[in-house]
């Protein structure tokens, strides 16, 4: 008698310390195929989603999707331990600077085969670029095999007031015709205006990317194996990007930057001029009580080229998925059809990945911007991915970046930064590129 | 059945009983305390990443590899640096203990409002003080402007300023507990020592420096104790505060250093070593703090 009770009373006490543990497992009827897909995003992002996967289940019957929505900070971390688990999501985001540590580590299928023979999508209706942003050989990033599918091609581009642009005086450029570097300080000098709570500001902190790029140089050389940043061309992009603030005061200061967001301020219409992606778009539609527009990037005095960065998500495929087919046409689906591609441009979140619905469609939207065809120019044209996403980690441009601040308060000249910062980058790159060689 | 052999069944089953209430929470310490450390302990002389998907043993090169790393020294002098609030605010919570045991009219309610740094979410507290100390728009830099005339710091942005302001949010959150604790060793001090005291002629501030204060020091090295602990361990108001650790990582501490390197770098296996090690660093600091308590800790009767 007395063990009995002893024993369940043991049973009870390690269920409710087992109950510590977390399980899993959801619905559907049994023989159904299972996948898992695990991304972030915003609420309305979300609630796209689990309609795209209603469409997929409903073409694709006795395959159920798990969607696990993770707050993106903590995406990471849930992936890493899902990888250490050994249950590695079926579908799952990847951003174009993990192509090469996971494809390097077999976590990622090698979806070339099923992108060129495929029920769902046309290969050679896609943005060559996007598809390029998960592309890697086995050295390089960017070339061979594709292991991801473009969830959307992010091009970023600079947006302006166009009655801020108005009351000033301000002639905008015409597309194909851009701004030199002067013309754009002088516009932005004219459109600063006003004190304290009225002030308005000619432009928001401009894109480092898009003045180092356009000046011809780089963070890093051709091959991705020396950090250039004590080039003389870099020296002038960086320099004139922090006078934008510290010699001609039209861009707000760090302060003022942190204290308000210049995207908030441009809402609030007390910045001319500002670089946004189309992610942005639906935002501005609902939020922007005045007109506006997308410019030509404007361009180096000594080089005349255009530059500005594009960027993405991917879907990736885990390499040992027990459904492969099922969860590579799931990405697919989710990357490429063209009832979600036309919820995504309609709801203002992205451009069309299919290159058709982009010149076509999406052109012929009746809303802002009027200059569509600067994100596709971007696209095709004189976009660049962000060097920091071709080496196999980024901490050489973390730490860049953790004190260009002096730079643009003024506290150190770019050219003493520069010297400053190099050796150690410099350092952290050659450990990362070992790294990517064990 | 004689009286001897019933006590000692008894005894028996008293102690088989007792293993049965003891069983769910060793076995939870077991599992998720003890069985964790040990893996950490061993991870710490691996070079366990799971993204690479490697895990050899490669004895100290974890402990070489961050010991000559500059980020773990800056974390370190910052780590330090957070140790600061401690003696603020318990002078602060035992003035305001003081306060409380005497009644002090709004006592009750700055109680309440002390505490509650305390049982909110850290998230919320940080929410809040993001908007208190904004350069611009922030209600302390608008009073020193309106009222002094004078531009304050940005606190949050500026790397001489920001550990100070976490510092203050410290001092602020810890008031309001350490004061309970307080409280209730005052409560427990006999009146009679103060009768005395006054008996033979001791002002109100003479008792409080050579009766109450004493009689406080076991509370008083408990917080010392604790409150070490867990301000060496600060990281969640550097990761809610700054990005990357702040400018030049001025805020980032040992643990937010740890927690970086386990899971924006994936190396767990170093970051393991750096936890081991600073979890013996802590531990050594707490037995010392134990073997000082015998110099100024009362012991009682």
């Amino acid at each position: 008698m007395r063990t009995r009770t002893a024993a369940v009373a043991l049973i009870a006490a390690a269920t409710l310390v087992l109950a510590g543990c977390s399980g899993g497992g959801s619905g559907g009827q049994p023989g159904d195929h299972k996948i898992t897909f695990m991304g972030w995003g915003s609420p309305q992002e979300v609630s796209v989603f689990k309609d795209l996967i209603k469409q997929y289940e409903k073409k694709y019957p006795g395959v159920k999707v798990d969607y696990i929505s993770v707050p993106a900070a903590d995406f990471p971390t849930k992936l890493q331990t899902m990888i250490a688990s050994k249950k590695v999501p079926d579908v799952f985001y990847l951003t174009p600077e993990n192509v090469m540590p996971y494809a390097k580590s077999g976590i990622i299928a090698d979806l070339s085969d099923y992108v060129s023979d495929n029920e769902i999508f046309d290969e050679k209706n896609v943005w060559p670029n996007a598809i390029n942003m998960y592309r890697y050989d086995g050295t390089d990033p960017g070339k061979g095999s594709i292991y991801g599918l473009p969830k959307d091609i992010g091009p970023f581009a600079l947006a302006y007031n166009k009655d801020l642009f108005a009351k000033a005086g301000v002639t905008p450029p015409a597309a194909g015709t851009p701004w030199t570097w002067d013309e754009f300080v002088a516009a932005a000098k004219k459109l600063t205006s006003g004190s304290g709570n009225d002030k308005v500001y000619g432009s928001a902190p401009y894109s480092l990317e898009s003045a180092v790029w356009s000046n011809g140089a780089d963070w890093l050389n051709a091959d991705h194996t020396k950090v250039t940043v004590t080039d003389q061309k870099f020296i002038e992009a960086l320099q004139w990007v922090a006078d934008l603030g510290l010699k001609e005061g039209v861009v707000p200061s760090s302060e003022e930057e942190s204290s308000l967001g210049s995207f908030q301020r441009f809402l609030d219409g007390k910045i001319g001029m500002m670089g946004i992606g189309p992610w942005s778009q639906g935002q501005f539609w609902d939020e922007a009580k005045f007109d506006w527009d997308i410019m030509p990037w404007p361009v180096s005095p000594t080089t005349h080229t255009q530059a500005t960065w594009y960027g993405g998500i991917g879907f990736a495929v885990g390499k040992n998925s027990k459904n492969l087919k099922d969860a590579e046409n799931l990405a697919a689906f989710l990357a490429f059809n063209e009832d979600a591609q036309k919820t995504n441009m309609e709801k203002g979140q992205a451009i069309p990945n299919l290159i058709d619905m982009a010149k076509g469609d999406y052109l012929k939207m009746d809303k802002a911007p009027a200059n569509k065809e600067e994100f596709l120019r971007i696209v095709e044209d004189y976009g660049r991915r962000a060097t920091q996403t071709y080496t196999y980690n980024s901490e050489w441009f973390t730490l860049f970046n953790t004190d260009v601040a002096s730079v643009m308060l003024g506290e150190k000249s770019a050219a003493d930064y520069v010297k400053q910062v190099q050796p150690e980058m410099q350092e952290l790159l050659d450990k990362g590129i070992a790294e990517q060689g064990k | 059945m004689s009286s001897v052999q019933r006590a000692s069944d008894m005894r028996r089953h008293e102690k088989a009983w007792g293993w049965v209430f003891v069983a769910p929470i060793t076995l939870q310490i077991l599992l998720f305390c003890v069985a964790p450390v040990a893996i950490a302990i061993v991870a710490a002389f691996t070079n366990w990443n799971v993204i690479k998907g490697t895990y050899d043993f490669v004895g100290i090169d974890n402990f070489v590899e961050f010991l000559t790393d500059k980020k773990f020294w800056v974390a370190s002098a910052n780590t330090l640096f957070m140790l600061l609030p401690i003696p603020f605010y318990l002078v602060l919570a035992v003035l305001f203990a003081i306060g409380c045991h005497r009644n002090t009219p709004g006592s009750k309610l700055f109680r309440v409002l002390f505490f509650l740094p305390y049982i909110s979410s850290i998230v919320a507290l940080v929410v809040m003080w993001k908007w208190l100390f904004n350069y611009e728009y922030g209600l302390i830099n608008q009073t020193l402007r309106a009222w002094f005339g004078i531009q304050g710091p940005n606190w949050l942005g500026d790397p001489a300023w920001i550990k100070f302001t976490i510092v203050l949010m410290i001092v602020w959150k810890m008031i309001g507990i350490s004061s309970i604790y307080i409280l209730a060793a005052l409560k427990n001090i006999p009146g009679t020592y103060y009768e005395a005291a006054r008996l033979d002629g001791a002002g109100p501030i003479r008792s409080f420096f050579s009766i109450t204060l004493p009689l406080l020091t076991p509370v008083l090295f408990f917080l010392v104790v604790i409150g070490l602990i867990g301000s060496l361990q600060t990281f969640v108001e550097v990761q809610l505060f700054t990005t990357d650790g702040g400018r030049n990582y001025s805020a980032a501490t040992i643990t937010y250093y740890v927690w970086q390197k386990a899971f924006v770098s994936n190396e767990i296996g170093l970051a393991s070593s750096v936890a081991f090690f600073f979890g013996l660093v802590i531990l050594a600091v707490t037995l010392f703090q134990f073997r000082l308590s015998r110099r100024w800790v009362y012991e009682g009767e």
